[in-house]
């Protein structure tokens, strides 16, 4: 099978496999995938993000996702005053408000509240379907067994690592509002969100999934084969000798011949 | 680059061509629909899709260009790759957008299914076998050394 042949059969596989897998992840997976990940996040985040004072998520009534980043932040007492009006703002879509505590004078705020709707925390299980797709349309699912147990592990910490960046972020984004930040600052916040919700999530499954599956990837990578090429041999198919100048043996052109035509 | 206000504007721009390219479409199609700037709108029910950033696909055409401009091959045969796997992929997201114009009057539930998840990640899966199709057809005819072999 001519290598063209190959990438459109596995292009076909792929769709229908991705429209599949999306479809059950949507309608069976997410929930159970949403539990692990808000359990996930919590005991990762409450490690490297939160305090021991509050849960680091919670889910608030109407199903979105609370969450409490420590965060120092020195409010100005111009920015103090225009509070109220920073707070009917919505930083971010998704985030509903931060939620600062009532008191007056000045304030050193050193941890923030937001949530995050949930429709938004889909996008951070969406990867592993997008994988399962990927690795099961490559041909012999006996071996991609391994590939597959062993990239999903890989995706779902990227899910988790993608997650508390994006609260982090989120949070930040938060303070904003009530500390200005440089105009640098901002807009490094946000190409990080841009990457982080639009980017990775949607790419990361395909180089992993190159990546671990070691078939998938010479399928991939094995440029300009299965087909005669008009006007000689390409380089590098040519044996040492030959590309001295030497005429090759019957040996070294049956070498060169054999294995490199099978698909 | 995407992010910055001169390149925002192009993208507009970009964005409203399809969606005159995609209005035509339908229109030959026999379906109806009214284009008002980068908005789609059905004049019966009133539904309407923006293409908004993000929407026209040129993420993932940067994506290929990036990876052809990366591949060793000659520069004609490069110029090539970014000409013809625009246009395909640009040709896929004319799809995506006009089934999505019809999928949103059906049912939102699967509108935000499609839009969000399923078309982004077929994009992203076309992008990476065009890609591949034309690398091999680049190392078939014109000569790439390849001496990983």
């Amino acid at each position: 099978m001519t290598a063209d042949k190959r990438l459109a059969r596995f292009l076909v596989r792929g769709s229908a496999l991705l429209i599949l897998l999306l479809v059950f992840w949507w309608f069976l997976l997410l929930n159970p995938l949403l539990f692990l990940l808000r359990d996930s996040a919590e005991i990762f985040g409450s490690l490297i993000l939160g305090d021991d004072s509050r849960q680091f998520v919670t889910e608030t009534p109407s199903g979105d996702w609370s969450f409490r980043v420590p965060l120092e932040v020195a409010m100005p007492p111009i920015e103090r005053a225009a509070m109220p009006l920073a707070l009917e703002q919505v930083p971010l879509p998704g985030v509903v408000a931060p939620r600062l505590p009532q008191q007056s004078g000045p304030l050193q705020i050193h941890s923030i509240d937001f949530d995050i709707a949930r429709s938004d925390v889909n996008a951070f299980t969406f990867s592993l379907p997008v994988f399962w797709a990927i690795v099961l349309a490559a041909p012999g699912i006996r071996r991609s067994l391994r590939p597959l147990i062993f990239g999903t592990i890989l995706v779902a910490i990227l899910e988790i690592v993608l997650l508390l960046i994006f609260v982090e972020i989120s949070a930040r984004n938060a303070a904003a509002q009530l500390a200005p930040q440089s105009g640098w600052t901002k807009w490094f916040l946000h190409f990080g969100e841009y990457l982080v919700v639009n980017v990775i999530p949607y790419a990361a499954p395909f180089p992993i999934a190159l990546s671990v599956h070691r078939e998938l990837r010479s399928q991939f990578f094995r440029w300009g084969e299965g087909t005669p090429i008009p006007g000689g041999r390409r380089p590098g198919l040519q044996s040492g000798a030959a590309r001295n100048g030497r005429p090759r043996s019957k040996k070294q052109r049956r070498r060169d011949m054999g294995p490199a035509r099978q698909s | 680059m995407l992010l910055t206000p001169p390149v925002q504007a192009v993208d507009r721009q970009f964005s409203r061509v399809l969606v005159k390219v995609s209005h035509g479409l339908i229109g030959i199609c026999g379906g109806h629909a009214r284009v008002e700037g980068a908005v789609l709108r059905d004049p019966a029910t009133g539904f309407a899709v923006e293409m908004r950033d993000g929407c026209n696909a040129v993420n993932v055409t940067i994506l290929l260009w990036s990876a052809v401009l990366a591949f060793p091959a000659p520069w004609r045969l490069k110029a090539l790759g970014l000409l013809a796997g625009s246009l395909l992929i640009q040709a896929v997201n004319i799809v995506r957008f006009i089934s999505l114009f019809y999928i949103g009057q059906y049912s939102m539930t699967w509108f935000d299914f499609a839009h969000g998840y399923l078309w982004e990640s077929l994009l992203v899966l076309d992008t990476m076998v065009v890609f591949c199709l034309w690398a091999n057809r680049a190392s078939r005819y014109g000569a790439v050394p390849n001496d990983s072999r």
